[in-house]
């Protein structure tokens, strides 16, 4: 899985590509390792079309990152497939999802 | 946030006392849960548990006993126990079995998430089995077609009472789909069983000595070993290589004295344990001491506990064809060689192509390692942390009008 990272208004944004799964969750648990003070993100997924139970408890332990640092980790751009996976856990509800990432930073201009 | 469980826990024996032994363990350790409160079965001769447990670092842990199993009045008495503890949440830690191994009162028990919601307090449910999947004949509660299908109105009445809980949590995919369309619901959530422990790599090497066929659980409704001795006795004549069959545990609550039966049945043969129960210190022993082990069903109530365990000691695994263990090898990466149930001819060909070449046992023991450590349970903790930080918010939310009212 590829990750790219880029920033905007001091947001940080991961733009993920490829399956998320136990085998690939290391590069994305190594980026919030290595950036221990991150603290607004946006996870963008759409190239990932598959999700597995390991790529969401991830993205859970980001959650949980971001909101030590009294941030949030925001998700967009997901494609169907991940959607579907977020739905039979319920794990749609735990987090903010948005349909594009420029919604997601104007989410993040607004909460705040 | 202060969590209550209401669980059988050890020193208690009864089913799901490891699960929750293990959950509690991961939640201890969450800096979010400032103390752990377990509604626990009263043991025995009214044996005491272990004193509360204050040791820095971790949430305090107290341990409360306060319903009886095969009692009448457990909903009633567990939601006094709520009103006096009054925690954040209860989870409650349930199979159909939990509360009785009587139909009625095991029934009764079931409202217990129902009776703590009318409390006030945030009611969550893990469910590790539903009555849609349980083939009730062979789970001990069938008897004849009428009595079954009156079990099945009764078990779907019960169900939609659980189902009053707040949030209720399985750990198999299609449980969630099943119960979300049958009931029509959408407070159903998956999560996922989550390894036992955080174990190092595993030494896939066997200890000197015969090699051990081991199954584990508790015995006489849908897990049964007739067929596997008879698979036993079959490898002995037919392998030239010294076996020890291993059953590990104890009759099943529904079936007492079922293994003291089976064993003086075949008491002729030979080279075959039976180790009673296993205490949790001696669990890691009888897993890695193991060359294989075997999964007797003849029908499923749900996620195997057993085989997780199994995959954190890189077992290599004998399976029955069933749906839900079919399920579970394709979704959560394991594998095994599986076998027709009851059939001890088919059972003992799948054990024996484990005994047989021990490279394919170690490549499907560590195959099963990496799909038991893929989700630890600490991991599974923090999605029910997760959702109850939700919901709570969300009971806020849903307060503060009236308060504003009066």
């Amino acid at each position: 899985m590829e990750i790219t990272h880029r920033t905007s208004n001091q947001i940080d944004i991961l733009e993920l590509d490829g399956r998320f799964d136990a085998y690939e969750v290391p590069t994305v648990v190594k980026w919030f390792d290595d950036n221990a003070n991150a603290k607004d993100v946006i996870v963008n997924l759409s190239g990932v079309g598959f999700i597995d139970s390991s790529g969401l408890s991830t993205l859970v332990k980001g959650l949980k990152h971001c909101r030590q640092n009294k941030g949030e980790l925001y998700l967009s751009n997901l494609q169907q497939a991940t959607l579907i996976i977020f739905e039979l856990t319920r794990l749609d509800k735990a987090f903010k999802i948005f349909e594009t990432e420029s919604d997601a930073i104007a989410a993040f201009a607004t909460d705040q | 946030m202060r969590i209550a469980l209401v669980s059988t826990y050890p020193p208690g024996r009864g089913s799901l006392n490891e699960y929750a032994f293990h959950f509690v363990n991961h939640l201890r350790q969450k800096p979010e849960v400032s103390e752990v409160i377990i509604l626990a079965d009263k043991l025995p001769d009214n044996a005491p548990y272990p004193a509360d447990d204050e040791t820095a670092g971790l949430a305090p842990l107290r341990i409360r006993p306060c319903w009886r199993f095969g009692a009448w009045d457990n909903a009633w008495k567990i939601r006094n126990a709520v009103n006096t503890v009054k925690p954040d949440v209860v989870l409650h830690n349930l199979q159909f079995a939990t509360f009785a191994d009587q139909r009625i009162q095991g029934a009764l028990g079931l409202l217990t998430p129902w009776f703590v919601k009318s409390t006030g307090v945030l009611s969550a449910v893990l469910l590790h089995n539903i009555m849609e999947t349980v083939d009730l004949g062979k789970a001990g509660f069938g008897g004849n077609p009428i009595v079954e299908r009156i079990t099945r109105l009764a078990g779907n009445l019960f169900t939609r009472m659980l189902l009053k809980a707040d949030l209720v949590a399985t750990t198999i995919p299609k449980y969630v789909d099943i119960l979300t369309e049958k009931y029509n619901v959408e407070h159903v959530v998956l999560a996922p069983h989550g390894a036992f422990e955080d174990i190092p790599e595993p030494d896939f090497e066997l200890p000197n000595g015969p090699m051990q066929i081991m199954t584990f659980g508790k015995f006489g409704t849908y897990k049964k070993v007739e067929a596997l001795i008879q698979a036993f006795e079959i490898l002995q004549k037919t392998i030239d290589k010294p076996l020890e069959l291993v059953i590990a545990g104890t009759d099943s609550p529904n079936t007492k004295g079922y293994l003291e039966g089976v064993q003086q049945q075949y008491a002729h043969v030979s080279n075959m344990r039976f180790t009673g129960y296993v205490a949790e210190e001696d669990v890691p022993k009888i897993f890695n001491d193991a060359a294989v082990v075997v999964f007797p069903y003849n029908s499923t109530t749900g996620s195997s506990g057993v085989l997780h365990q199994a995959g954190s000691y890189g077992k290599a695994v004998v399976l029955p064809i069933l749906g839900d263990f079919a399920e579970l090898i394709t979704d959560e990466g394991y594998t095994g060689e599986f076998f027709e149930p009851e059939n001890p001819q088919s059972m003992a060909d799948a054990i024996a192509r484990f005994i047989n070449d021990p490279t394919y046992r170690q490549q499907v023991g560590s195959q099963n390692y990496v799909a038991t450590s893929g989700l630890p349970m600490s991991e599974v903790v923090d999605w029910y942390l997760l959702h109850f930080e939700r919901l709570l918010n969300n009971q806020v939310v849903s307060l503060t009008p009236k308060q504003e009212v009066s």
